[in-house]
C-alpha cells in the first residue's frame, strides 16, 4: 500500500475531509468513516447525530470476516451513510467489485462510492465501470495520469454501472 | 515457483532469468553469463548466502528475475546441477535437444 | 467464421497498445517486476524454464487459413519454429523474447487473434466442440454462443479478479467432445418440449488437485437470458468464492462446501434480480447478427457416397486405415471431418512446426472451407472436407507426417508440457507419451486395444487432464526424482468420470511396463465389443491392480 496517497473524485483531486475511526475512539463532530459492527451496534444514536456519516467495508481474507463483510447488511443504514468506502487488501481480491455493483444497481447507492486500500493503474478503469467515484490512490501519480488509465480501453462488450451501454448492445442502437 | 530448497547442500550456484528475453542465467564475479560450465559455485551454506546477496543487489531487479540458489554437484568433468529440473534448465529440453543451452554448445 | 467489426478490432488494438507501454515501462524499469507480473500474465506471457511463453487464444478452437498461416508465421519470426496446441484449444509458443512480444501481438492483431484471456483470475477463453458446424444432430453450433460469451466476459470489470481462473466450455451436440463437465462452468444446448432452443448449465466441474464433476444446475435458460444467468453464477462466486487458500478457491469448491441444493437458490435469487433489470438481455438482433456468421458454408450437392473415395479405399488399405480412425461422417451428404493427428509415434504431442502450419493452412483453404479446428486432444481438424478430395488431402498430409492413423488410440496421448518447460513441473511428461507411443507403434495392436486414452500431467495442476485419462498418468516429484503416479477408469464425455489411483508411483523405467500390464490385462479380460474403459468400469481395479503390483 502506497505511504502517502491522494483522493480523486470525478477525475479531479480533492481534500480528504472524512477520517477513518476506529470503534474506540468516541465520534466528534468531524466527517467519519465507521466500521460495519459500529454502524449496526450504534445506528440509533448515529441518526440522531448532526455530521456526516460513512461506513468502511472490509475484504479480509482472514479472522471472522474470512470471505469479507457482506454490503448487505447495510440495507436498513443507506439512507445515513454519505460515503462507503470498499477496502480492496490486496490488488487481486477482487470481491470489492461486486460489492460496488450491488450497492449501485441493487441498492440503489448515490452517495460516495471509495476505493480504498491496494488501488492500482490498471485496476481503476474496471473499478470506475463498477460504480466507484472516489478513489485514494498514490499520491505521487498525478491526476492526469489517472485520467488517461481511464481510457485506455475505449470500448466495452459488456454492461456495467457507468452509462456504456455495452457493444453487444450498442451495435443496434439501444 | 518450484524452487528446490538447497539447505545442507554443500556446492552452490545462482541461477535467475534475464529480463528481456527470460534467457536462464548464471550468476559470476558480479555480473551474468550464460552458460552453467562457467558458473561461480559457492562451498558450504555461509558462501552460498553470500553469493545470493552479491546476487541480488536491489538494481539489478531491472533486468533479473528472481535469483535463487541451488544445489550442484562435484564430479569428474566439473560440477552439475543436482535436480532434474535443473539440469534442463541448464541445457535445454530433454525432447528437443536442437534447441536451448545445449545446441548452442554444439 | 466470426469476423471482427470495428470495436472487436479496437478492443484489441487498444489492448495491444496497452502492453506495448507496460513491457517499454518494465524494461526502462519504471515498472518493478511485482507489478508488471500480473500485467503481463494477463496479456498471456508466462515465464517458463528457459525463457518466456506465449498463450495465444483460439476462441473455442476455430481459425481461419489466414490466421492459421499467421500462427506459422509467428513460429518462424518470433520463436523457434514451431508451436503447441494445447488441451484448452489454445496455442502456446515457448522462447519468444519480451521485447518483441508486442509487434508479435500487433502482427496477431491483424488476423483477429490475441492473447487475451489466456492467464489470470478472470474467465478464460471460451472452448467448444472441435466439430461444431460439422457434426449431424447438432441441436445448435456451440460456436454462436461461444462468441457471444467470449465477448461478454472480455475484461469484465467485475470479474477480472475473481477468487482464481474460470473456464467456459460449451457443447451443442450429446456426445460431448468438450469435456464441458470438467469446466467451471459448462453448458449444453438443448431443446425443451416446444422445440425452443436453450441452454443446460452445469457448474464447479474441474481437475487439479480436487477434480469434480460439475453438477446441473439449470435445465434450460432460452438464449436472451444466458448472459443474466452466468453474470449470476460469476456473482455469487465472486462474492462467495474462498479467498484464503488457493487450493480450495476455485468454484468446484464453493459448490462442494455450499452443496448443489443451495448453490442453485443462490444464482436463482441473484438471477431474479439481474434478469428483471433486463441490463442484460441479448438483443435478439445481435444473436442473429453473430449467427450469421456461422451459417452452413457453400457445401455442393453431391452423392452421400463418393465412388473416387471408396475406390482409394479399395486399393489402399493405408488410407483405409487412416479413414476408420481419422475420419468422421459429415452432416452433409458427400462430405467429411478429417482428423489431422500431431500424435506421429514417438513425436511431441500436440507440437507443429512452421511448415506444417502452413500446409494444414493450404489445406483448409483449399479443401476444407477455409476452417481448421483445434481439439482438446491436441489435434487439429479440417471440417469439412469433400469425400471426392479426401485422398488428396490424405496423401499431402502423409508427406508432412500428419497422417497418423491414431486418433482415439493408445498412442493419442494427450501431455502438457512438463518438466521440459514449465516451471511448475514435478516430472516430465513428454517424453512418457514418446516411449508409450513407440512401445505401442504397432498399428494392428493399437486397432487390437482399441479405444484407449491416456492422458499425462507433470503436476497435481492437471493441464494434461489425467483425472480423466481411461489411463492417467501423473508425475509427482520425490526429494528431486520423477516418479508417477497411474489411475484408471477416467473419462471426460457425457458420462465423465475420475480416475481412481492404482497404488504407489512408479519411477520413470517403470511407467511404459505397467501400461503395457494394464494393457495386457484388459486384453485378457475383455467381452467382445469391450473397450477398455466398459471392461473396468465392469471388473474394477482389483484385477488390475494385482497384475501391477505382482512382485
Ligand atoms: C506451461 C505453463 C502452464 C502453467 C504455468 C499452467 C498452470 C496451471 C495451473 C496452476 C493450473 C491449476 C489451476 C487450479 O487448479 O486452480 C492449471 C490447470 C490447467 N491447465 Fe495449465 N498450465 C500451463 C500449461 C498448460 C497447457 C500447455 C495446457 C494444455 C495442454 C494447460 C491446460 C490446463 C487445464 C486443462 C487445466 C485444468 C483446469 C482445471 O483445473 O479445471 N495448461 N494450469
Ligand atoms: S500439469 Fe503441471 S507440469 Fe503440466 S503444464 Fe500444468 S502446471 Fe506444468
Amino acid at each position: 500500500m502506497p505511504t502517502k496517497t491522494h483522493l480523486i473524485s470525478n477525475g479531479a483531486v480533492i481534500d480528504d475531509t472524512w477520517v477513518l475511526i476506529d470503534d474506540e475512539t468516541p465520534l466528534d463532530d468531524t466527517p467519519a468513516i465507521i466500521s460495519l459492527d459500529r454502524l449496526k451496534a450504534e445506528a440509533d444514536a448515529l441518526r440522531s447525530r448532526n455530521a456526516k456519516i460513512g461506513v468502511v467495508i472490509r475484504t479480509n481474507t482472514q479472522g471472522k470476516t474470512k470471505l469479507g463483510e457482506d454490503v448487505r447488511e447495510l440495507a436498513p443504514y443507506l439512507d445515513m451513510l454519505s460515503t462507503i468506502a470498499i477496502d480492496f487488501p490486496v490488488y487481486r481480491n477482487g470481491r470489492g467489485y461486486s460489492d460496488a455493483r450491488i450497492l449501485r444497481e441493487e441498492m440503489g447507492f448515490e452517495g460516495e462510492l471509495r476505493a480504498i486500500g491496494e488501488v492500482l493503474f490498471d485496476q481503476w478503469s474496471f473499478m470506475a465501470r463498477c460504480g466507484f467515484d472516489t478513489f485514494e490512490i498514490d499520491a505521487s501519480i498525478p491526476v492526469e495520469k489517472f485520467k488517461e488509465a481511464l481510457n485506455e480501453l475505449s470500448e466495452a462488450y459488456q454492461p456495467a454501472v457507468d452509462n456504456q451501454r455495452g457493444v453487444l448492445w450498442r451495435r443496434h442502437g439501444l | 515457483m518450484a524452487q528446490h530448497s538447497s539447505k545442507g547442500a554443500r556446492f552452490q550456484a545462482v541461477t535467475a532469468n534475464r529480463l528481456n528475453d527470460g534467457e536462464v542465467v548464471y550468476f559470476k564475479d558480479n555480473g551474468w553469463i550464460e552458460n552453467f560450465a562457467e558458473a561461480e559455485i559457492a562451498d558450504g551454506q555461509e558462501a552460498a548466502e553470500a553469493l545470493l546477496t552479491r546476487a541480488s543487489p536491489d538494481n539489478m531487479e531491472a533486468f533479473i528475475l528472481d535469483p535463487y540458489l541451488f544445489e550442484v554437484s562435484e564430479s569428474e568433468d566439473g560440477f552439475t546441477p543436482v535436480s532434474v529440473r535443473e539440469n534442463i534448465r541448464a541445457k535445454g529440453p530433454t525432447v528437443r535437444t536442437d534447441l536451448g543451452k545445449q545446441a548452442e554448445a554444439g | 467464421m466470426y469476423r471482427y467489426d470495428e470495436f472487436d478490432h479496437k478492443i484489441v488494438t487498444d489492448r495491444v497498445n496497452q502492453f506495448r507501454g507496460q513491457v517499454n515501462r518494465r524494461i526502462s524499469g519504471e515498472l518493478s517486476e511485482d507489478a508488471f507480473k500480473p500485467l503481463r500474465l494477463m496479456n498471456g506471457v508466462y515465464l517458463q524454464l528457459h525463457a518466456y511463453m506465449l498463450r495465444v487464444a483460439i476462441p473455442y478452437g476455430t481459425v481461419s487459413s489466414k490466421q492459421m498461416r499467421m500462427l506459422a508465421h509467428i513460429a518462424r519470426k518470433y520463436d523457434r519454429g514451431y508451436g503447441h496446441f494445447t488441451t484448452r484449444q489454445n496455442i502456446q509458443y515457448n522462447w519468444p523474447a519480451l521485447d518483441r512480444i508486442p509487434d508479435l501481438l500487433e502482427e496477431l492483431a491483424s488476423v483477429e487473434m490475441h492473447a487475451i484471456q489466456t492467464s489470470g483470475n478472470c474467465i478464460r477463453n471460451v472452448t467448444a466442440d472441435q466439430y461444431a458446424g460439422a457434426i449431424a444432430d447438432e441441436i445448435e453450433d456451440p460456436r454462436i454462443i461461444s462468441e457471444i460469451i467470449r465477448q461478454w466476459s472480455t475484461f469484465h470489470p467485475e470479474f477480472s479478479y475473481l477468487p482464481r481462473k474460470f473456464k467456459i466450455a460449451v457443447t451443442g451436440h450429446e456426445n460431448d467432445r468438450a469435456a464441458i463437465k470438467l469446466h467451471d462452468i459448462g453448458i449444453v444446448i438443448v431443446r425443451n418440449d416446444k422445440g425452443e432452443t436453450g441452454y443446460e448449465v452445469h457448474v464447479g466441474g474441474g481437475q487439479g488437485r480436487s477434480p469434480f464433476i460439475a453438477k446441473k444446475l439449470t435445465n434450460f435458460v432460452p438464449a436472451e437470458k444466458l448472459l443474466a444467468y452466468l453474470e449470476a453464477v460469476m456473482r455469487v462466486y465472486n462474492m462467495l468464492g474462498r479467498r484464503d487458500n488457493s487450493y480450495k478457491a476455485r468454484i468446484k469448491i464453493l459448490v462442494h462446501e455450499t452443496g448443489e441444493t443451495e448453490m442453485r437458490r443462490l444464482v436463482d435469487e441473484e438471477f431474479e434480480r439481474i434478469d428483471a433489470s433486463q441490463m442484460l438481455s441479448l438483443p435478439e438482433a445481435e444473436l442473429d447478427r453473430i449467427s450469421a456468421y456461422f451459417a452452413p458454408p457453400n457445401y455442393e450437392n453431391l452423392p452421400a457416397q463418393s465412388e473416387v473415395f471408396e475406390a482409394a479405399k479399395g486399393s489402399n488399405a493405408d488410407f483405409n486405415h487412416w479413414v476408420k480412425t481419422n475420419l468422421v461422417p459429415h452432416k452433409t451428404p458427400g462430405y467429411g471431418i478429417i482428423n489431422i493427428s500431431l500424435k506421429p509415434i514417438g513425436g511431441i504431442p500436440g507440437d507443429a512446426t512452421d511448415v506444417q502450419m502452413d500446409i494444414i493452412a493450404d489445406l483448409a483453404e483449399r479443401y476444407a472451407l477455409d476452417e481448421v479446428r483445434v481439439t482438446h486432444e491436441q489435434n487439429l481438424v479440417l471440417p469439412h472436407v469433400k469425400l471426392d478430395e479426401a485422398k488428396e488431402v490424405y496423401d499431402i498430409l502423409c508427406a508432412h507426417d500428419l497422417a497418423t492413423p491414431n486418433i482415439g488410440l493408445i498412442s493419442d496421448t494427450i501431455a502438457c508440457p512438463g518438466l521440459d518447460y514449465c516451471n511448475l513441473a514435478n516430472a516430465r511428461s513428454i517424453p512418457l507419451a514418446q516411449e508409450i507411443s513407440t512401445h505401442f507403434a504397432d498399428l494392428d495392436k493399437q486397432y487390437d486395444i482399441g479405444e484407449l486414452k491416456i492422458k499425462i500431467s507433470g503436476c497435481i495442476n492437471a493441464c494434461g487432464h489425467h483425472h480423466v485419462g481411461h489411463i492417467g498418468i501423473l508425475g509427482v516429484d520425490k526429494k528431486g526424482t520423477e516418479f508417477y503416479q497411474i489411475s484408471l477408469g477416467g473419462s471426460a464425455d457425457e458420462q465423465a468420470s475420475l480416475g481412481d489411483i492404482t497404488g504407489q508411483a512408479f519411477t520413470e523405467d517403470k511407467v511404459v511396463d505397467a501400461v503395457d500390464t494394464i494393457v495386457e490385462t484388459y486384453l485378457n479380460l475383455r467381452q467382445p465389443e469391450e473397450r477398455f474403459l466398459d471392461t473396468y468400469r465392469r471388473v474394477g481395479m482389483s484385477p488390475f491392480k494385482e497384475q501391477l503390483y505382482a512382485d
